[in-house]
C-alpha cells in the first residue's frame, strides 16, 4: 500500500502533470509542421514569451496566474502573428529548409529579447511552497497540480470541439492531410495560418504557464521542453494534434516512471539519464515507425 | 545590480568584429557566464574585475601608459559557449590573457580548446571544480578560487558537526557538482558519516519528485545538494519541501544566491539550509581595503567570488607589468613571481605602489582580497570558506568557518 502511494504520489501524478504540459506543447508543433510543413524551433521561445507576458501581468493585477492567462495567450498570439507577417511569410514558397532556419534564428532573437526585457534573473510566479492535500491519509495532490491537470484537460477539450465541430478546424485538417487537395476545394490558406499560429500560440503560452507555476520563470525554460515535445510530436505521428497530445502524456509519463525501482531499491534508470529517453524514444519511433505511434491513423 | 546593464555590454561585444588592438590599449578577456544559471552570481564577480581595470587606469595604467581594456564574452555557464566565448577573445581580440569563465564546465572546456593551445594564460575566478588541478596546461591555467577537494571537506564536516550522520546526497552532472559531490562523499564517510544514497540527476528539469522519493528511502537526516540553483537547485529543495521528503539541505556554493529565499521563503529555509562558500578572512587588512573600495561601487563585497574576481584581474595586470610587454608566451612565468613571496607586499587598489616597485626592478607579492593568493605547483590556491544560513530577517547571514 504504501509503495503504492508512493508510486501514485511521486511517479505518476508528476508523470501527469509533465505529461500535460508537453502535451500542450507539443500540439502546437505537430500543427506547425502538419500546415505549414515546417519544424518550429521558435516554439519554446513562444512558450517562455507567453510565461514573461504573465509574470508581467502578475505585477500590475493582484490575479491569479489562471485569471491572467487568457490575456497572456492573447498577447502572444499578437507577438507571434506578427512574427509570422514579417519573417515568416516572405518564406512561404520557399523551401522548408529557409524556413527551419528562419525558425531558428527567431529562437535566438526572441530569448535574447526577452533576456534583454525581463534581465536573466530567476522569478517565481508563485513564490514560497505549497504543501499538498492529503488525501485517504496517503495521497498527497498538491493544489496547484490538480489546476494544471483540470486546465490542461479543459484546453484538450477546446481543441477537440475546434478541429471536429468548425469549419475552421476541419479546413486545417483537410490541409495537414494534403494542401493541394484542400486549396483545390477553395479553402483560404493564409486564413488557415493564422489559425494555426493562434491555436499553437495559445497552447504554448498555457503549457508555459502550467510549468512556471509549477517550478519557476527564467529565460531558457521553453527551450528546454523542446526535444521532449518534438519527441512527443513525433511519437504522436507529425500532423497529428491528437497523437501530440497521447504523445506529450506518454513521454512525461515514461520520463518519470523510468526512475521508478521496478526491479529491487535501485531507480531501473538513474535518474540523470532522464533527459535522454525523451530522446531514446524519438529516435526509435524514427527508425520503427515514423508515421507514429497510430500509423497515422488518428488525426 | 547592472544585469540590464550588462547584457548590453556583452551583446555589444558579441556584435563588434572590430579586431586588433588599438594603440594605447592592452586587451585582456573577461568571460563569464553572463547568462545562464548561475547569472545572478556573475554580475558582482564581473564589477569586481572592471573595478580592479579602473584601479590599473587611473592609477598609470599599463606599461607605458597604455589603458586595460578588459573584453567581456559571455560562456553562458556551459562549455560549449565557453569555447565560443573563448575563441571570440583569443583569436578575435586578440588578447594577452584572460580572466574566467566562471562555470568550471565552461572553463574546463575553454582552457582545453582555446586558451592553452593558444598559449594564453587564463586565471581563473569561480572555477572550483578538482579536475582543473590536474590539466595538462604548460603552466597557463592559475585560479584564485580554491579547488573543491578543499570545500567539500569543509562542508563534510560541517556537516558532521551540526549532528548528521546519515545523509542522502544528490549532484547535477556537470564538473563543478560532480567533483565537489565525490570530494563530499569521501570526507564525509571517513569521518564516521554514512551516505544512505547517492544519485546524479539531469538538470533543468521539470520535477525531481521521483528522484527525491528514491533518495528519500532510508532515512537520512538531510539532503547533500550538489546543484546550481538555477538549474535545479531550487526546483529540489520545492520539490523536497513540498511532499516532505527532506527537510534539512547541505549546499555548496553553487546553490548561494538570494534568489533560493526569494523563491522557498525565508521561513520555510530557517535553520534548515546551510550553504558553503569560499570566502575571504574578513579581519584581514587587505580584504578590508578591498571591501571598502567595492562597497563604493554600489556591490556588496560578500558577494560569492567578487573578490577573486578583482584578484584575477589585479594579478594579471601585475603580471603584464612585471612582464615588461604585452606578450602572451611571458605572463605565465611573471605571474607566480608577483603573487608568490618573497616581495614587497602590495594590496588591492596599490597599483601605483606596484608599479614603481617593478619599475625599481623589485620583486613583489600581491596579497588580495582573497588571501595570500600564493599559486602551488599546479597553479591552485588554498581555501578558506564561509558557510551561509538563513538570518531572523531573511537574508543569507555569512560566518566564517574555522
Amino acid at each position: 500500500m504504501i509503495a503504492l502511494m508512493e508510486f501514485i504520489n511521486f511517479y505518476l501524478i508528476p508523470g501527469v502533470v509533465l505529461g500535460s504540459i508537453y502535451a500542450l506543447g507539443a500540439v502546437g508543433i505537430t500543427l506547425t509542421f502538419g500546415i505549414l510543413r515546417f519544424a518550429n524551433f521558435a516554439h519554446g521561445e513562444t512558450m517562455t514569451l507567453g510565461v514573461y507576458f504573465t509574470w508581467t501581468l502578475m505585477q500590475i493585477t493582484p490575479f491569479h496566474p489562471l485569471v491572467i492567462l487568457p490575456a497572456s495567450m492573447l498577447l502572444t498570439v499578437i507577438v507571434v502573428l506578427g512574427i509570422d507577417r514579417v519573417f515568416y511569410k516572405p518564406f512561404r514558397a520557399s523551401p522548408t529548409i529557409m524556413v527551419v532556419m528562419a525558425s531558428f534564428g527567431i529562437m535566438l532573437m526572441v530569448r535574447s529579447i526577452i533576456q534583454f526585457i525581463w534581465g536573466v534573473q530567476l522569478k517565481g510566479l508563485v513564490p514560497g511552497i505549497q504543501r499538498p492535500m492529503l488525501l485517504f491519509d496517503s495521497l498527497r495532490i498538491s493544489p496547484k497540480h490538480m489546476v494544471i491537470i483540470a486546465s490542461a484537460v479543459v484546453l484538450v477539450l477546446a481543441i477537440h470541439l475546434l478541429l471536429s465541430r468548425t469549419k475552421i478546424g476541419k479546413a486545417m485538417r483537410a490541409m495537414s492531410d494534403s494542401p493541394e487537395l484542400a486549396r483545390l476545394t477553395g479553402i483560404g490558406t493564409e486564413k488557415i495560418v493564422m489559425t494555426t499560429w493562434v491555436v499553437g500560440a495559445s497552447l504554448a503560452c498555457a503549457a508555459g504557464v502550467f510549468l512556471a507555476y509549477d517550478t519557476h520563470v527564467e529565460t531558457m525554460m521553453g527551450f528546454k521542453l523542446l526535444l521532449p515535445m518534438f519527441a512527443a510530436a513525433i511519437l504522436g505521428g507529425v500532423g497529428k494534434p491528437y497523437g501530440a497530445i497521447a504523445g506529450g502524456l506518454i513521454i512525461g509519463l515514461v520520463e518519470e516512471l523510468s526512475s521508478y525501482p521496478w526491479i529491487g531499491t535501485e531507480p531501473l534508470l538513474n535518474p540523470g539519464y532522464k533527459a535522454g529517453v525523451a530522446f531514446a524514444i524519438m529516435v526509435l519511433m524514427l527508425l520503427w515507425r515514423p508515421s507514429g505511434l497510430f500509423r497515422g491513423r488518428v488525426f | 545590480m547592472n544585469k540590464l546593464l550588462a547584457l548590453p555590454v556583452a551583446a555589444t561585444a558579441a556584435l563588434s568584429l572590430s579586431a586588433g588592438v588599438f594603440a594605447g590599449e592592452i586587451n585582456v578577456g573577461s568571460v563569464a557566464g553572463v547568462t545562464g544559471p548561475i547569472a545572478e552570481l556573475v554580475a558582482p564577480i564581473v564589477a569586481g574585475r572592471n573595478l580592479a581595470a579602473e584601479h590599473v587606469n587611473d592609477q598609470g595604467g599599463l606599461l607605458g601608459g597604455d589603458s586595460l581594456n578588459m573584453i567581456l564574452a559571455d560562456s553562458a555557464c556551459d562549455p560549449k559557449a565557453g569555447v565560443d566565448a573563448g575563441g571570440k577573445v583569443v583569436n578575435v581580440e586578440q588578447v594577452v590573457a584572460v580572466v574566467g569563465a566562471s562555470c568550471s564546465g565552461a572553463t574546463n572546456g575553454m582552457v582545453q580548446s582555446v586558451t592553452i593551445p593558444a598559449g594564453v594564460v587564463n586565471v581563473s575566478d569561480s572555477a572550483t571544480a578538482p579536475s582543473i588541478t590536474d590539466l595538462e596546461d604548460n603552466d597557463l591555467v592559475f585560479r584564485v578560487a580554491p579547488s573543491d577537494a578543499y570545500q567539500g571537506a569543509a562542508l563534510a564536516k560541517l556537516a558532521y558537526d551540526s549532528g548528521s550522520r546519515n545523509l542522502a546526497m544528490t549532484y547535477s552532472n556537470d564538473d563543478y557538482n560532480a567533483g565537489i559531490a565525490q570530494v563530499f562523499e569521501q570526507s564525509f564517510t571517513e569521518m564516521g558519516g554514512t551516505i544512505t544514497a547517492n544519485q546524479a540527476h539531469e538538470p533543468n528539469k521539470a520535477s525531481y519528485r521521483s528522484e527525491l522519493s528514491t533518495l528519500a528511502n532510508g532515512e537520512p537526516d538531510g539532503l547533500a545538494l550538489f546543484a546550481y540553483y538555477g538549474s535545479s537547485g531550487i526546483a529540489i529543495i520545492r520539490n523536497s519541501l513540498e511532499n516532505a521528503l527532506f527537510d534539512k539541505f547541505f549546499a555548496a556554493d553553487g546553490m548561494f544566491d538570494v534568489s533560493v529565499i526569494e523563491q522557498i521563503g525565508a521561513d520555510n529555509l530557517k535553520g534548515n539550509i546551510q550553504i558553503t562558500q569560499s570566502a575571504s578572512d574578513y579581519n584581514d587588512v587587505s580584504y578590508q581595503t578591498w571591501a571598502e573600495l567595492y562597497k563604493a561601487t554600489g556591490n556588496d563585497p560578500k558577494a560569492p567570488y567578487a573578490a577573486h574576481g578583482y584578484d584575477a584581474t589585479f594579478l594579471i595586470a601585475l603580471a603584464i607589468e612585471k612582464a615588461g610587454a604585452a606578450d602572451r608566451s611571458k605572463i605565465a612565468a611573471a605571474l607566480r613571481e608577483v603573487a608568490n613571496a618573497p616581495g614587497e607586499i602590495v594590496r588591492p587598489g596599490e597599483w601605483e605602489k606596484a608599479k614603481a616597485l617593478i619599475a625599481e626592478g623589485k620583486d613583489i607579492n600581491y596579497e588580495g582580497a582573497t588571501g595570500n593568493v600564493d599559486f602551488d605547483g599546479n597553479g591552485d590556491v588554498a581555501g578558506i570558506y564561509g558557510v551561509n544560513t538563513v538570518a531572523d530577517d531573511g537574508t543569507w547571514a555569512n560566518e566564517l568557518i574555522k
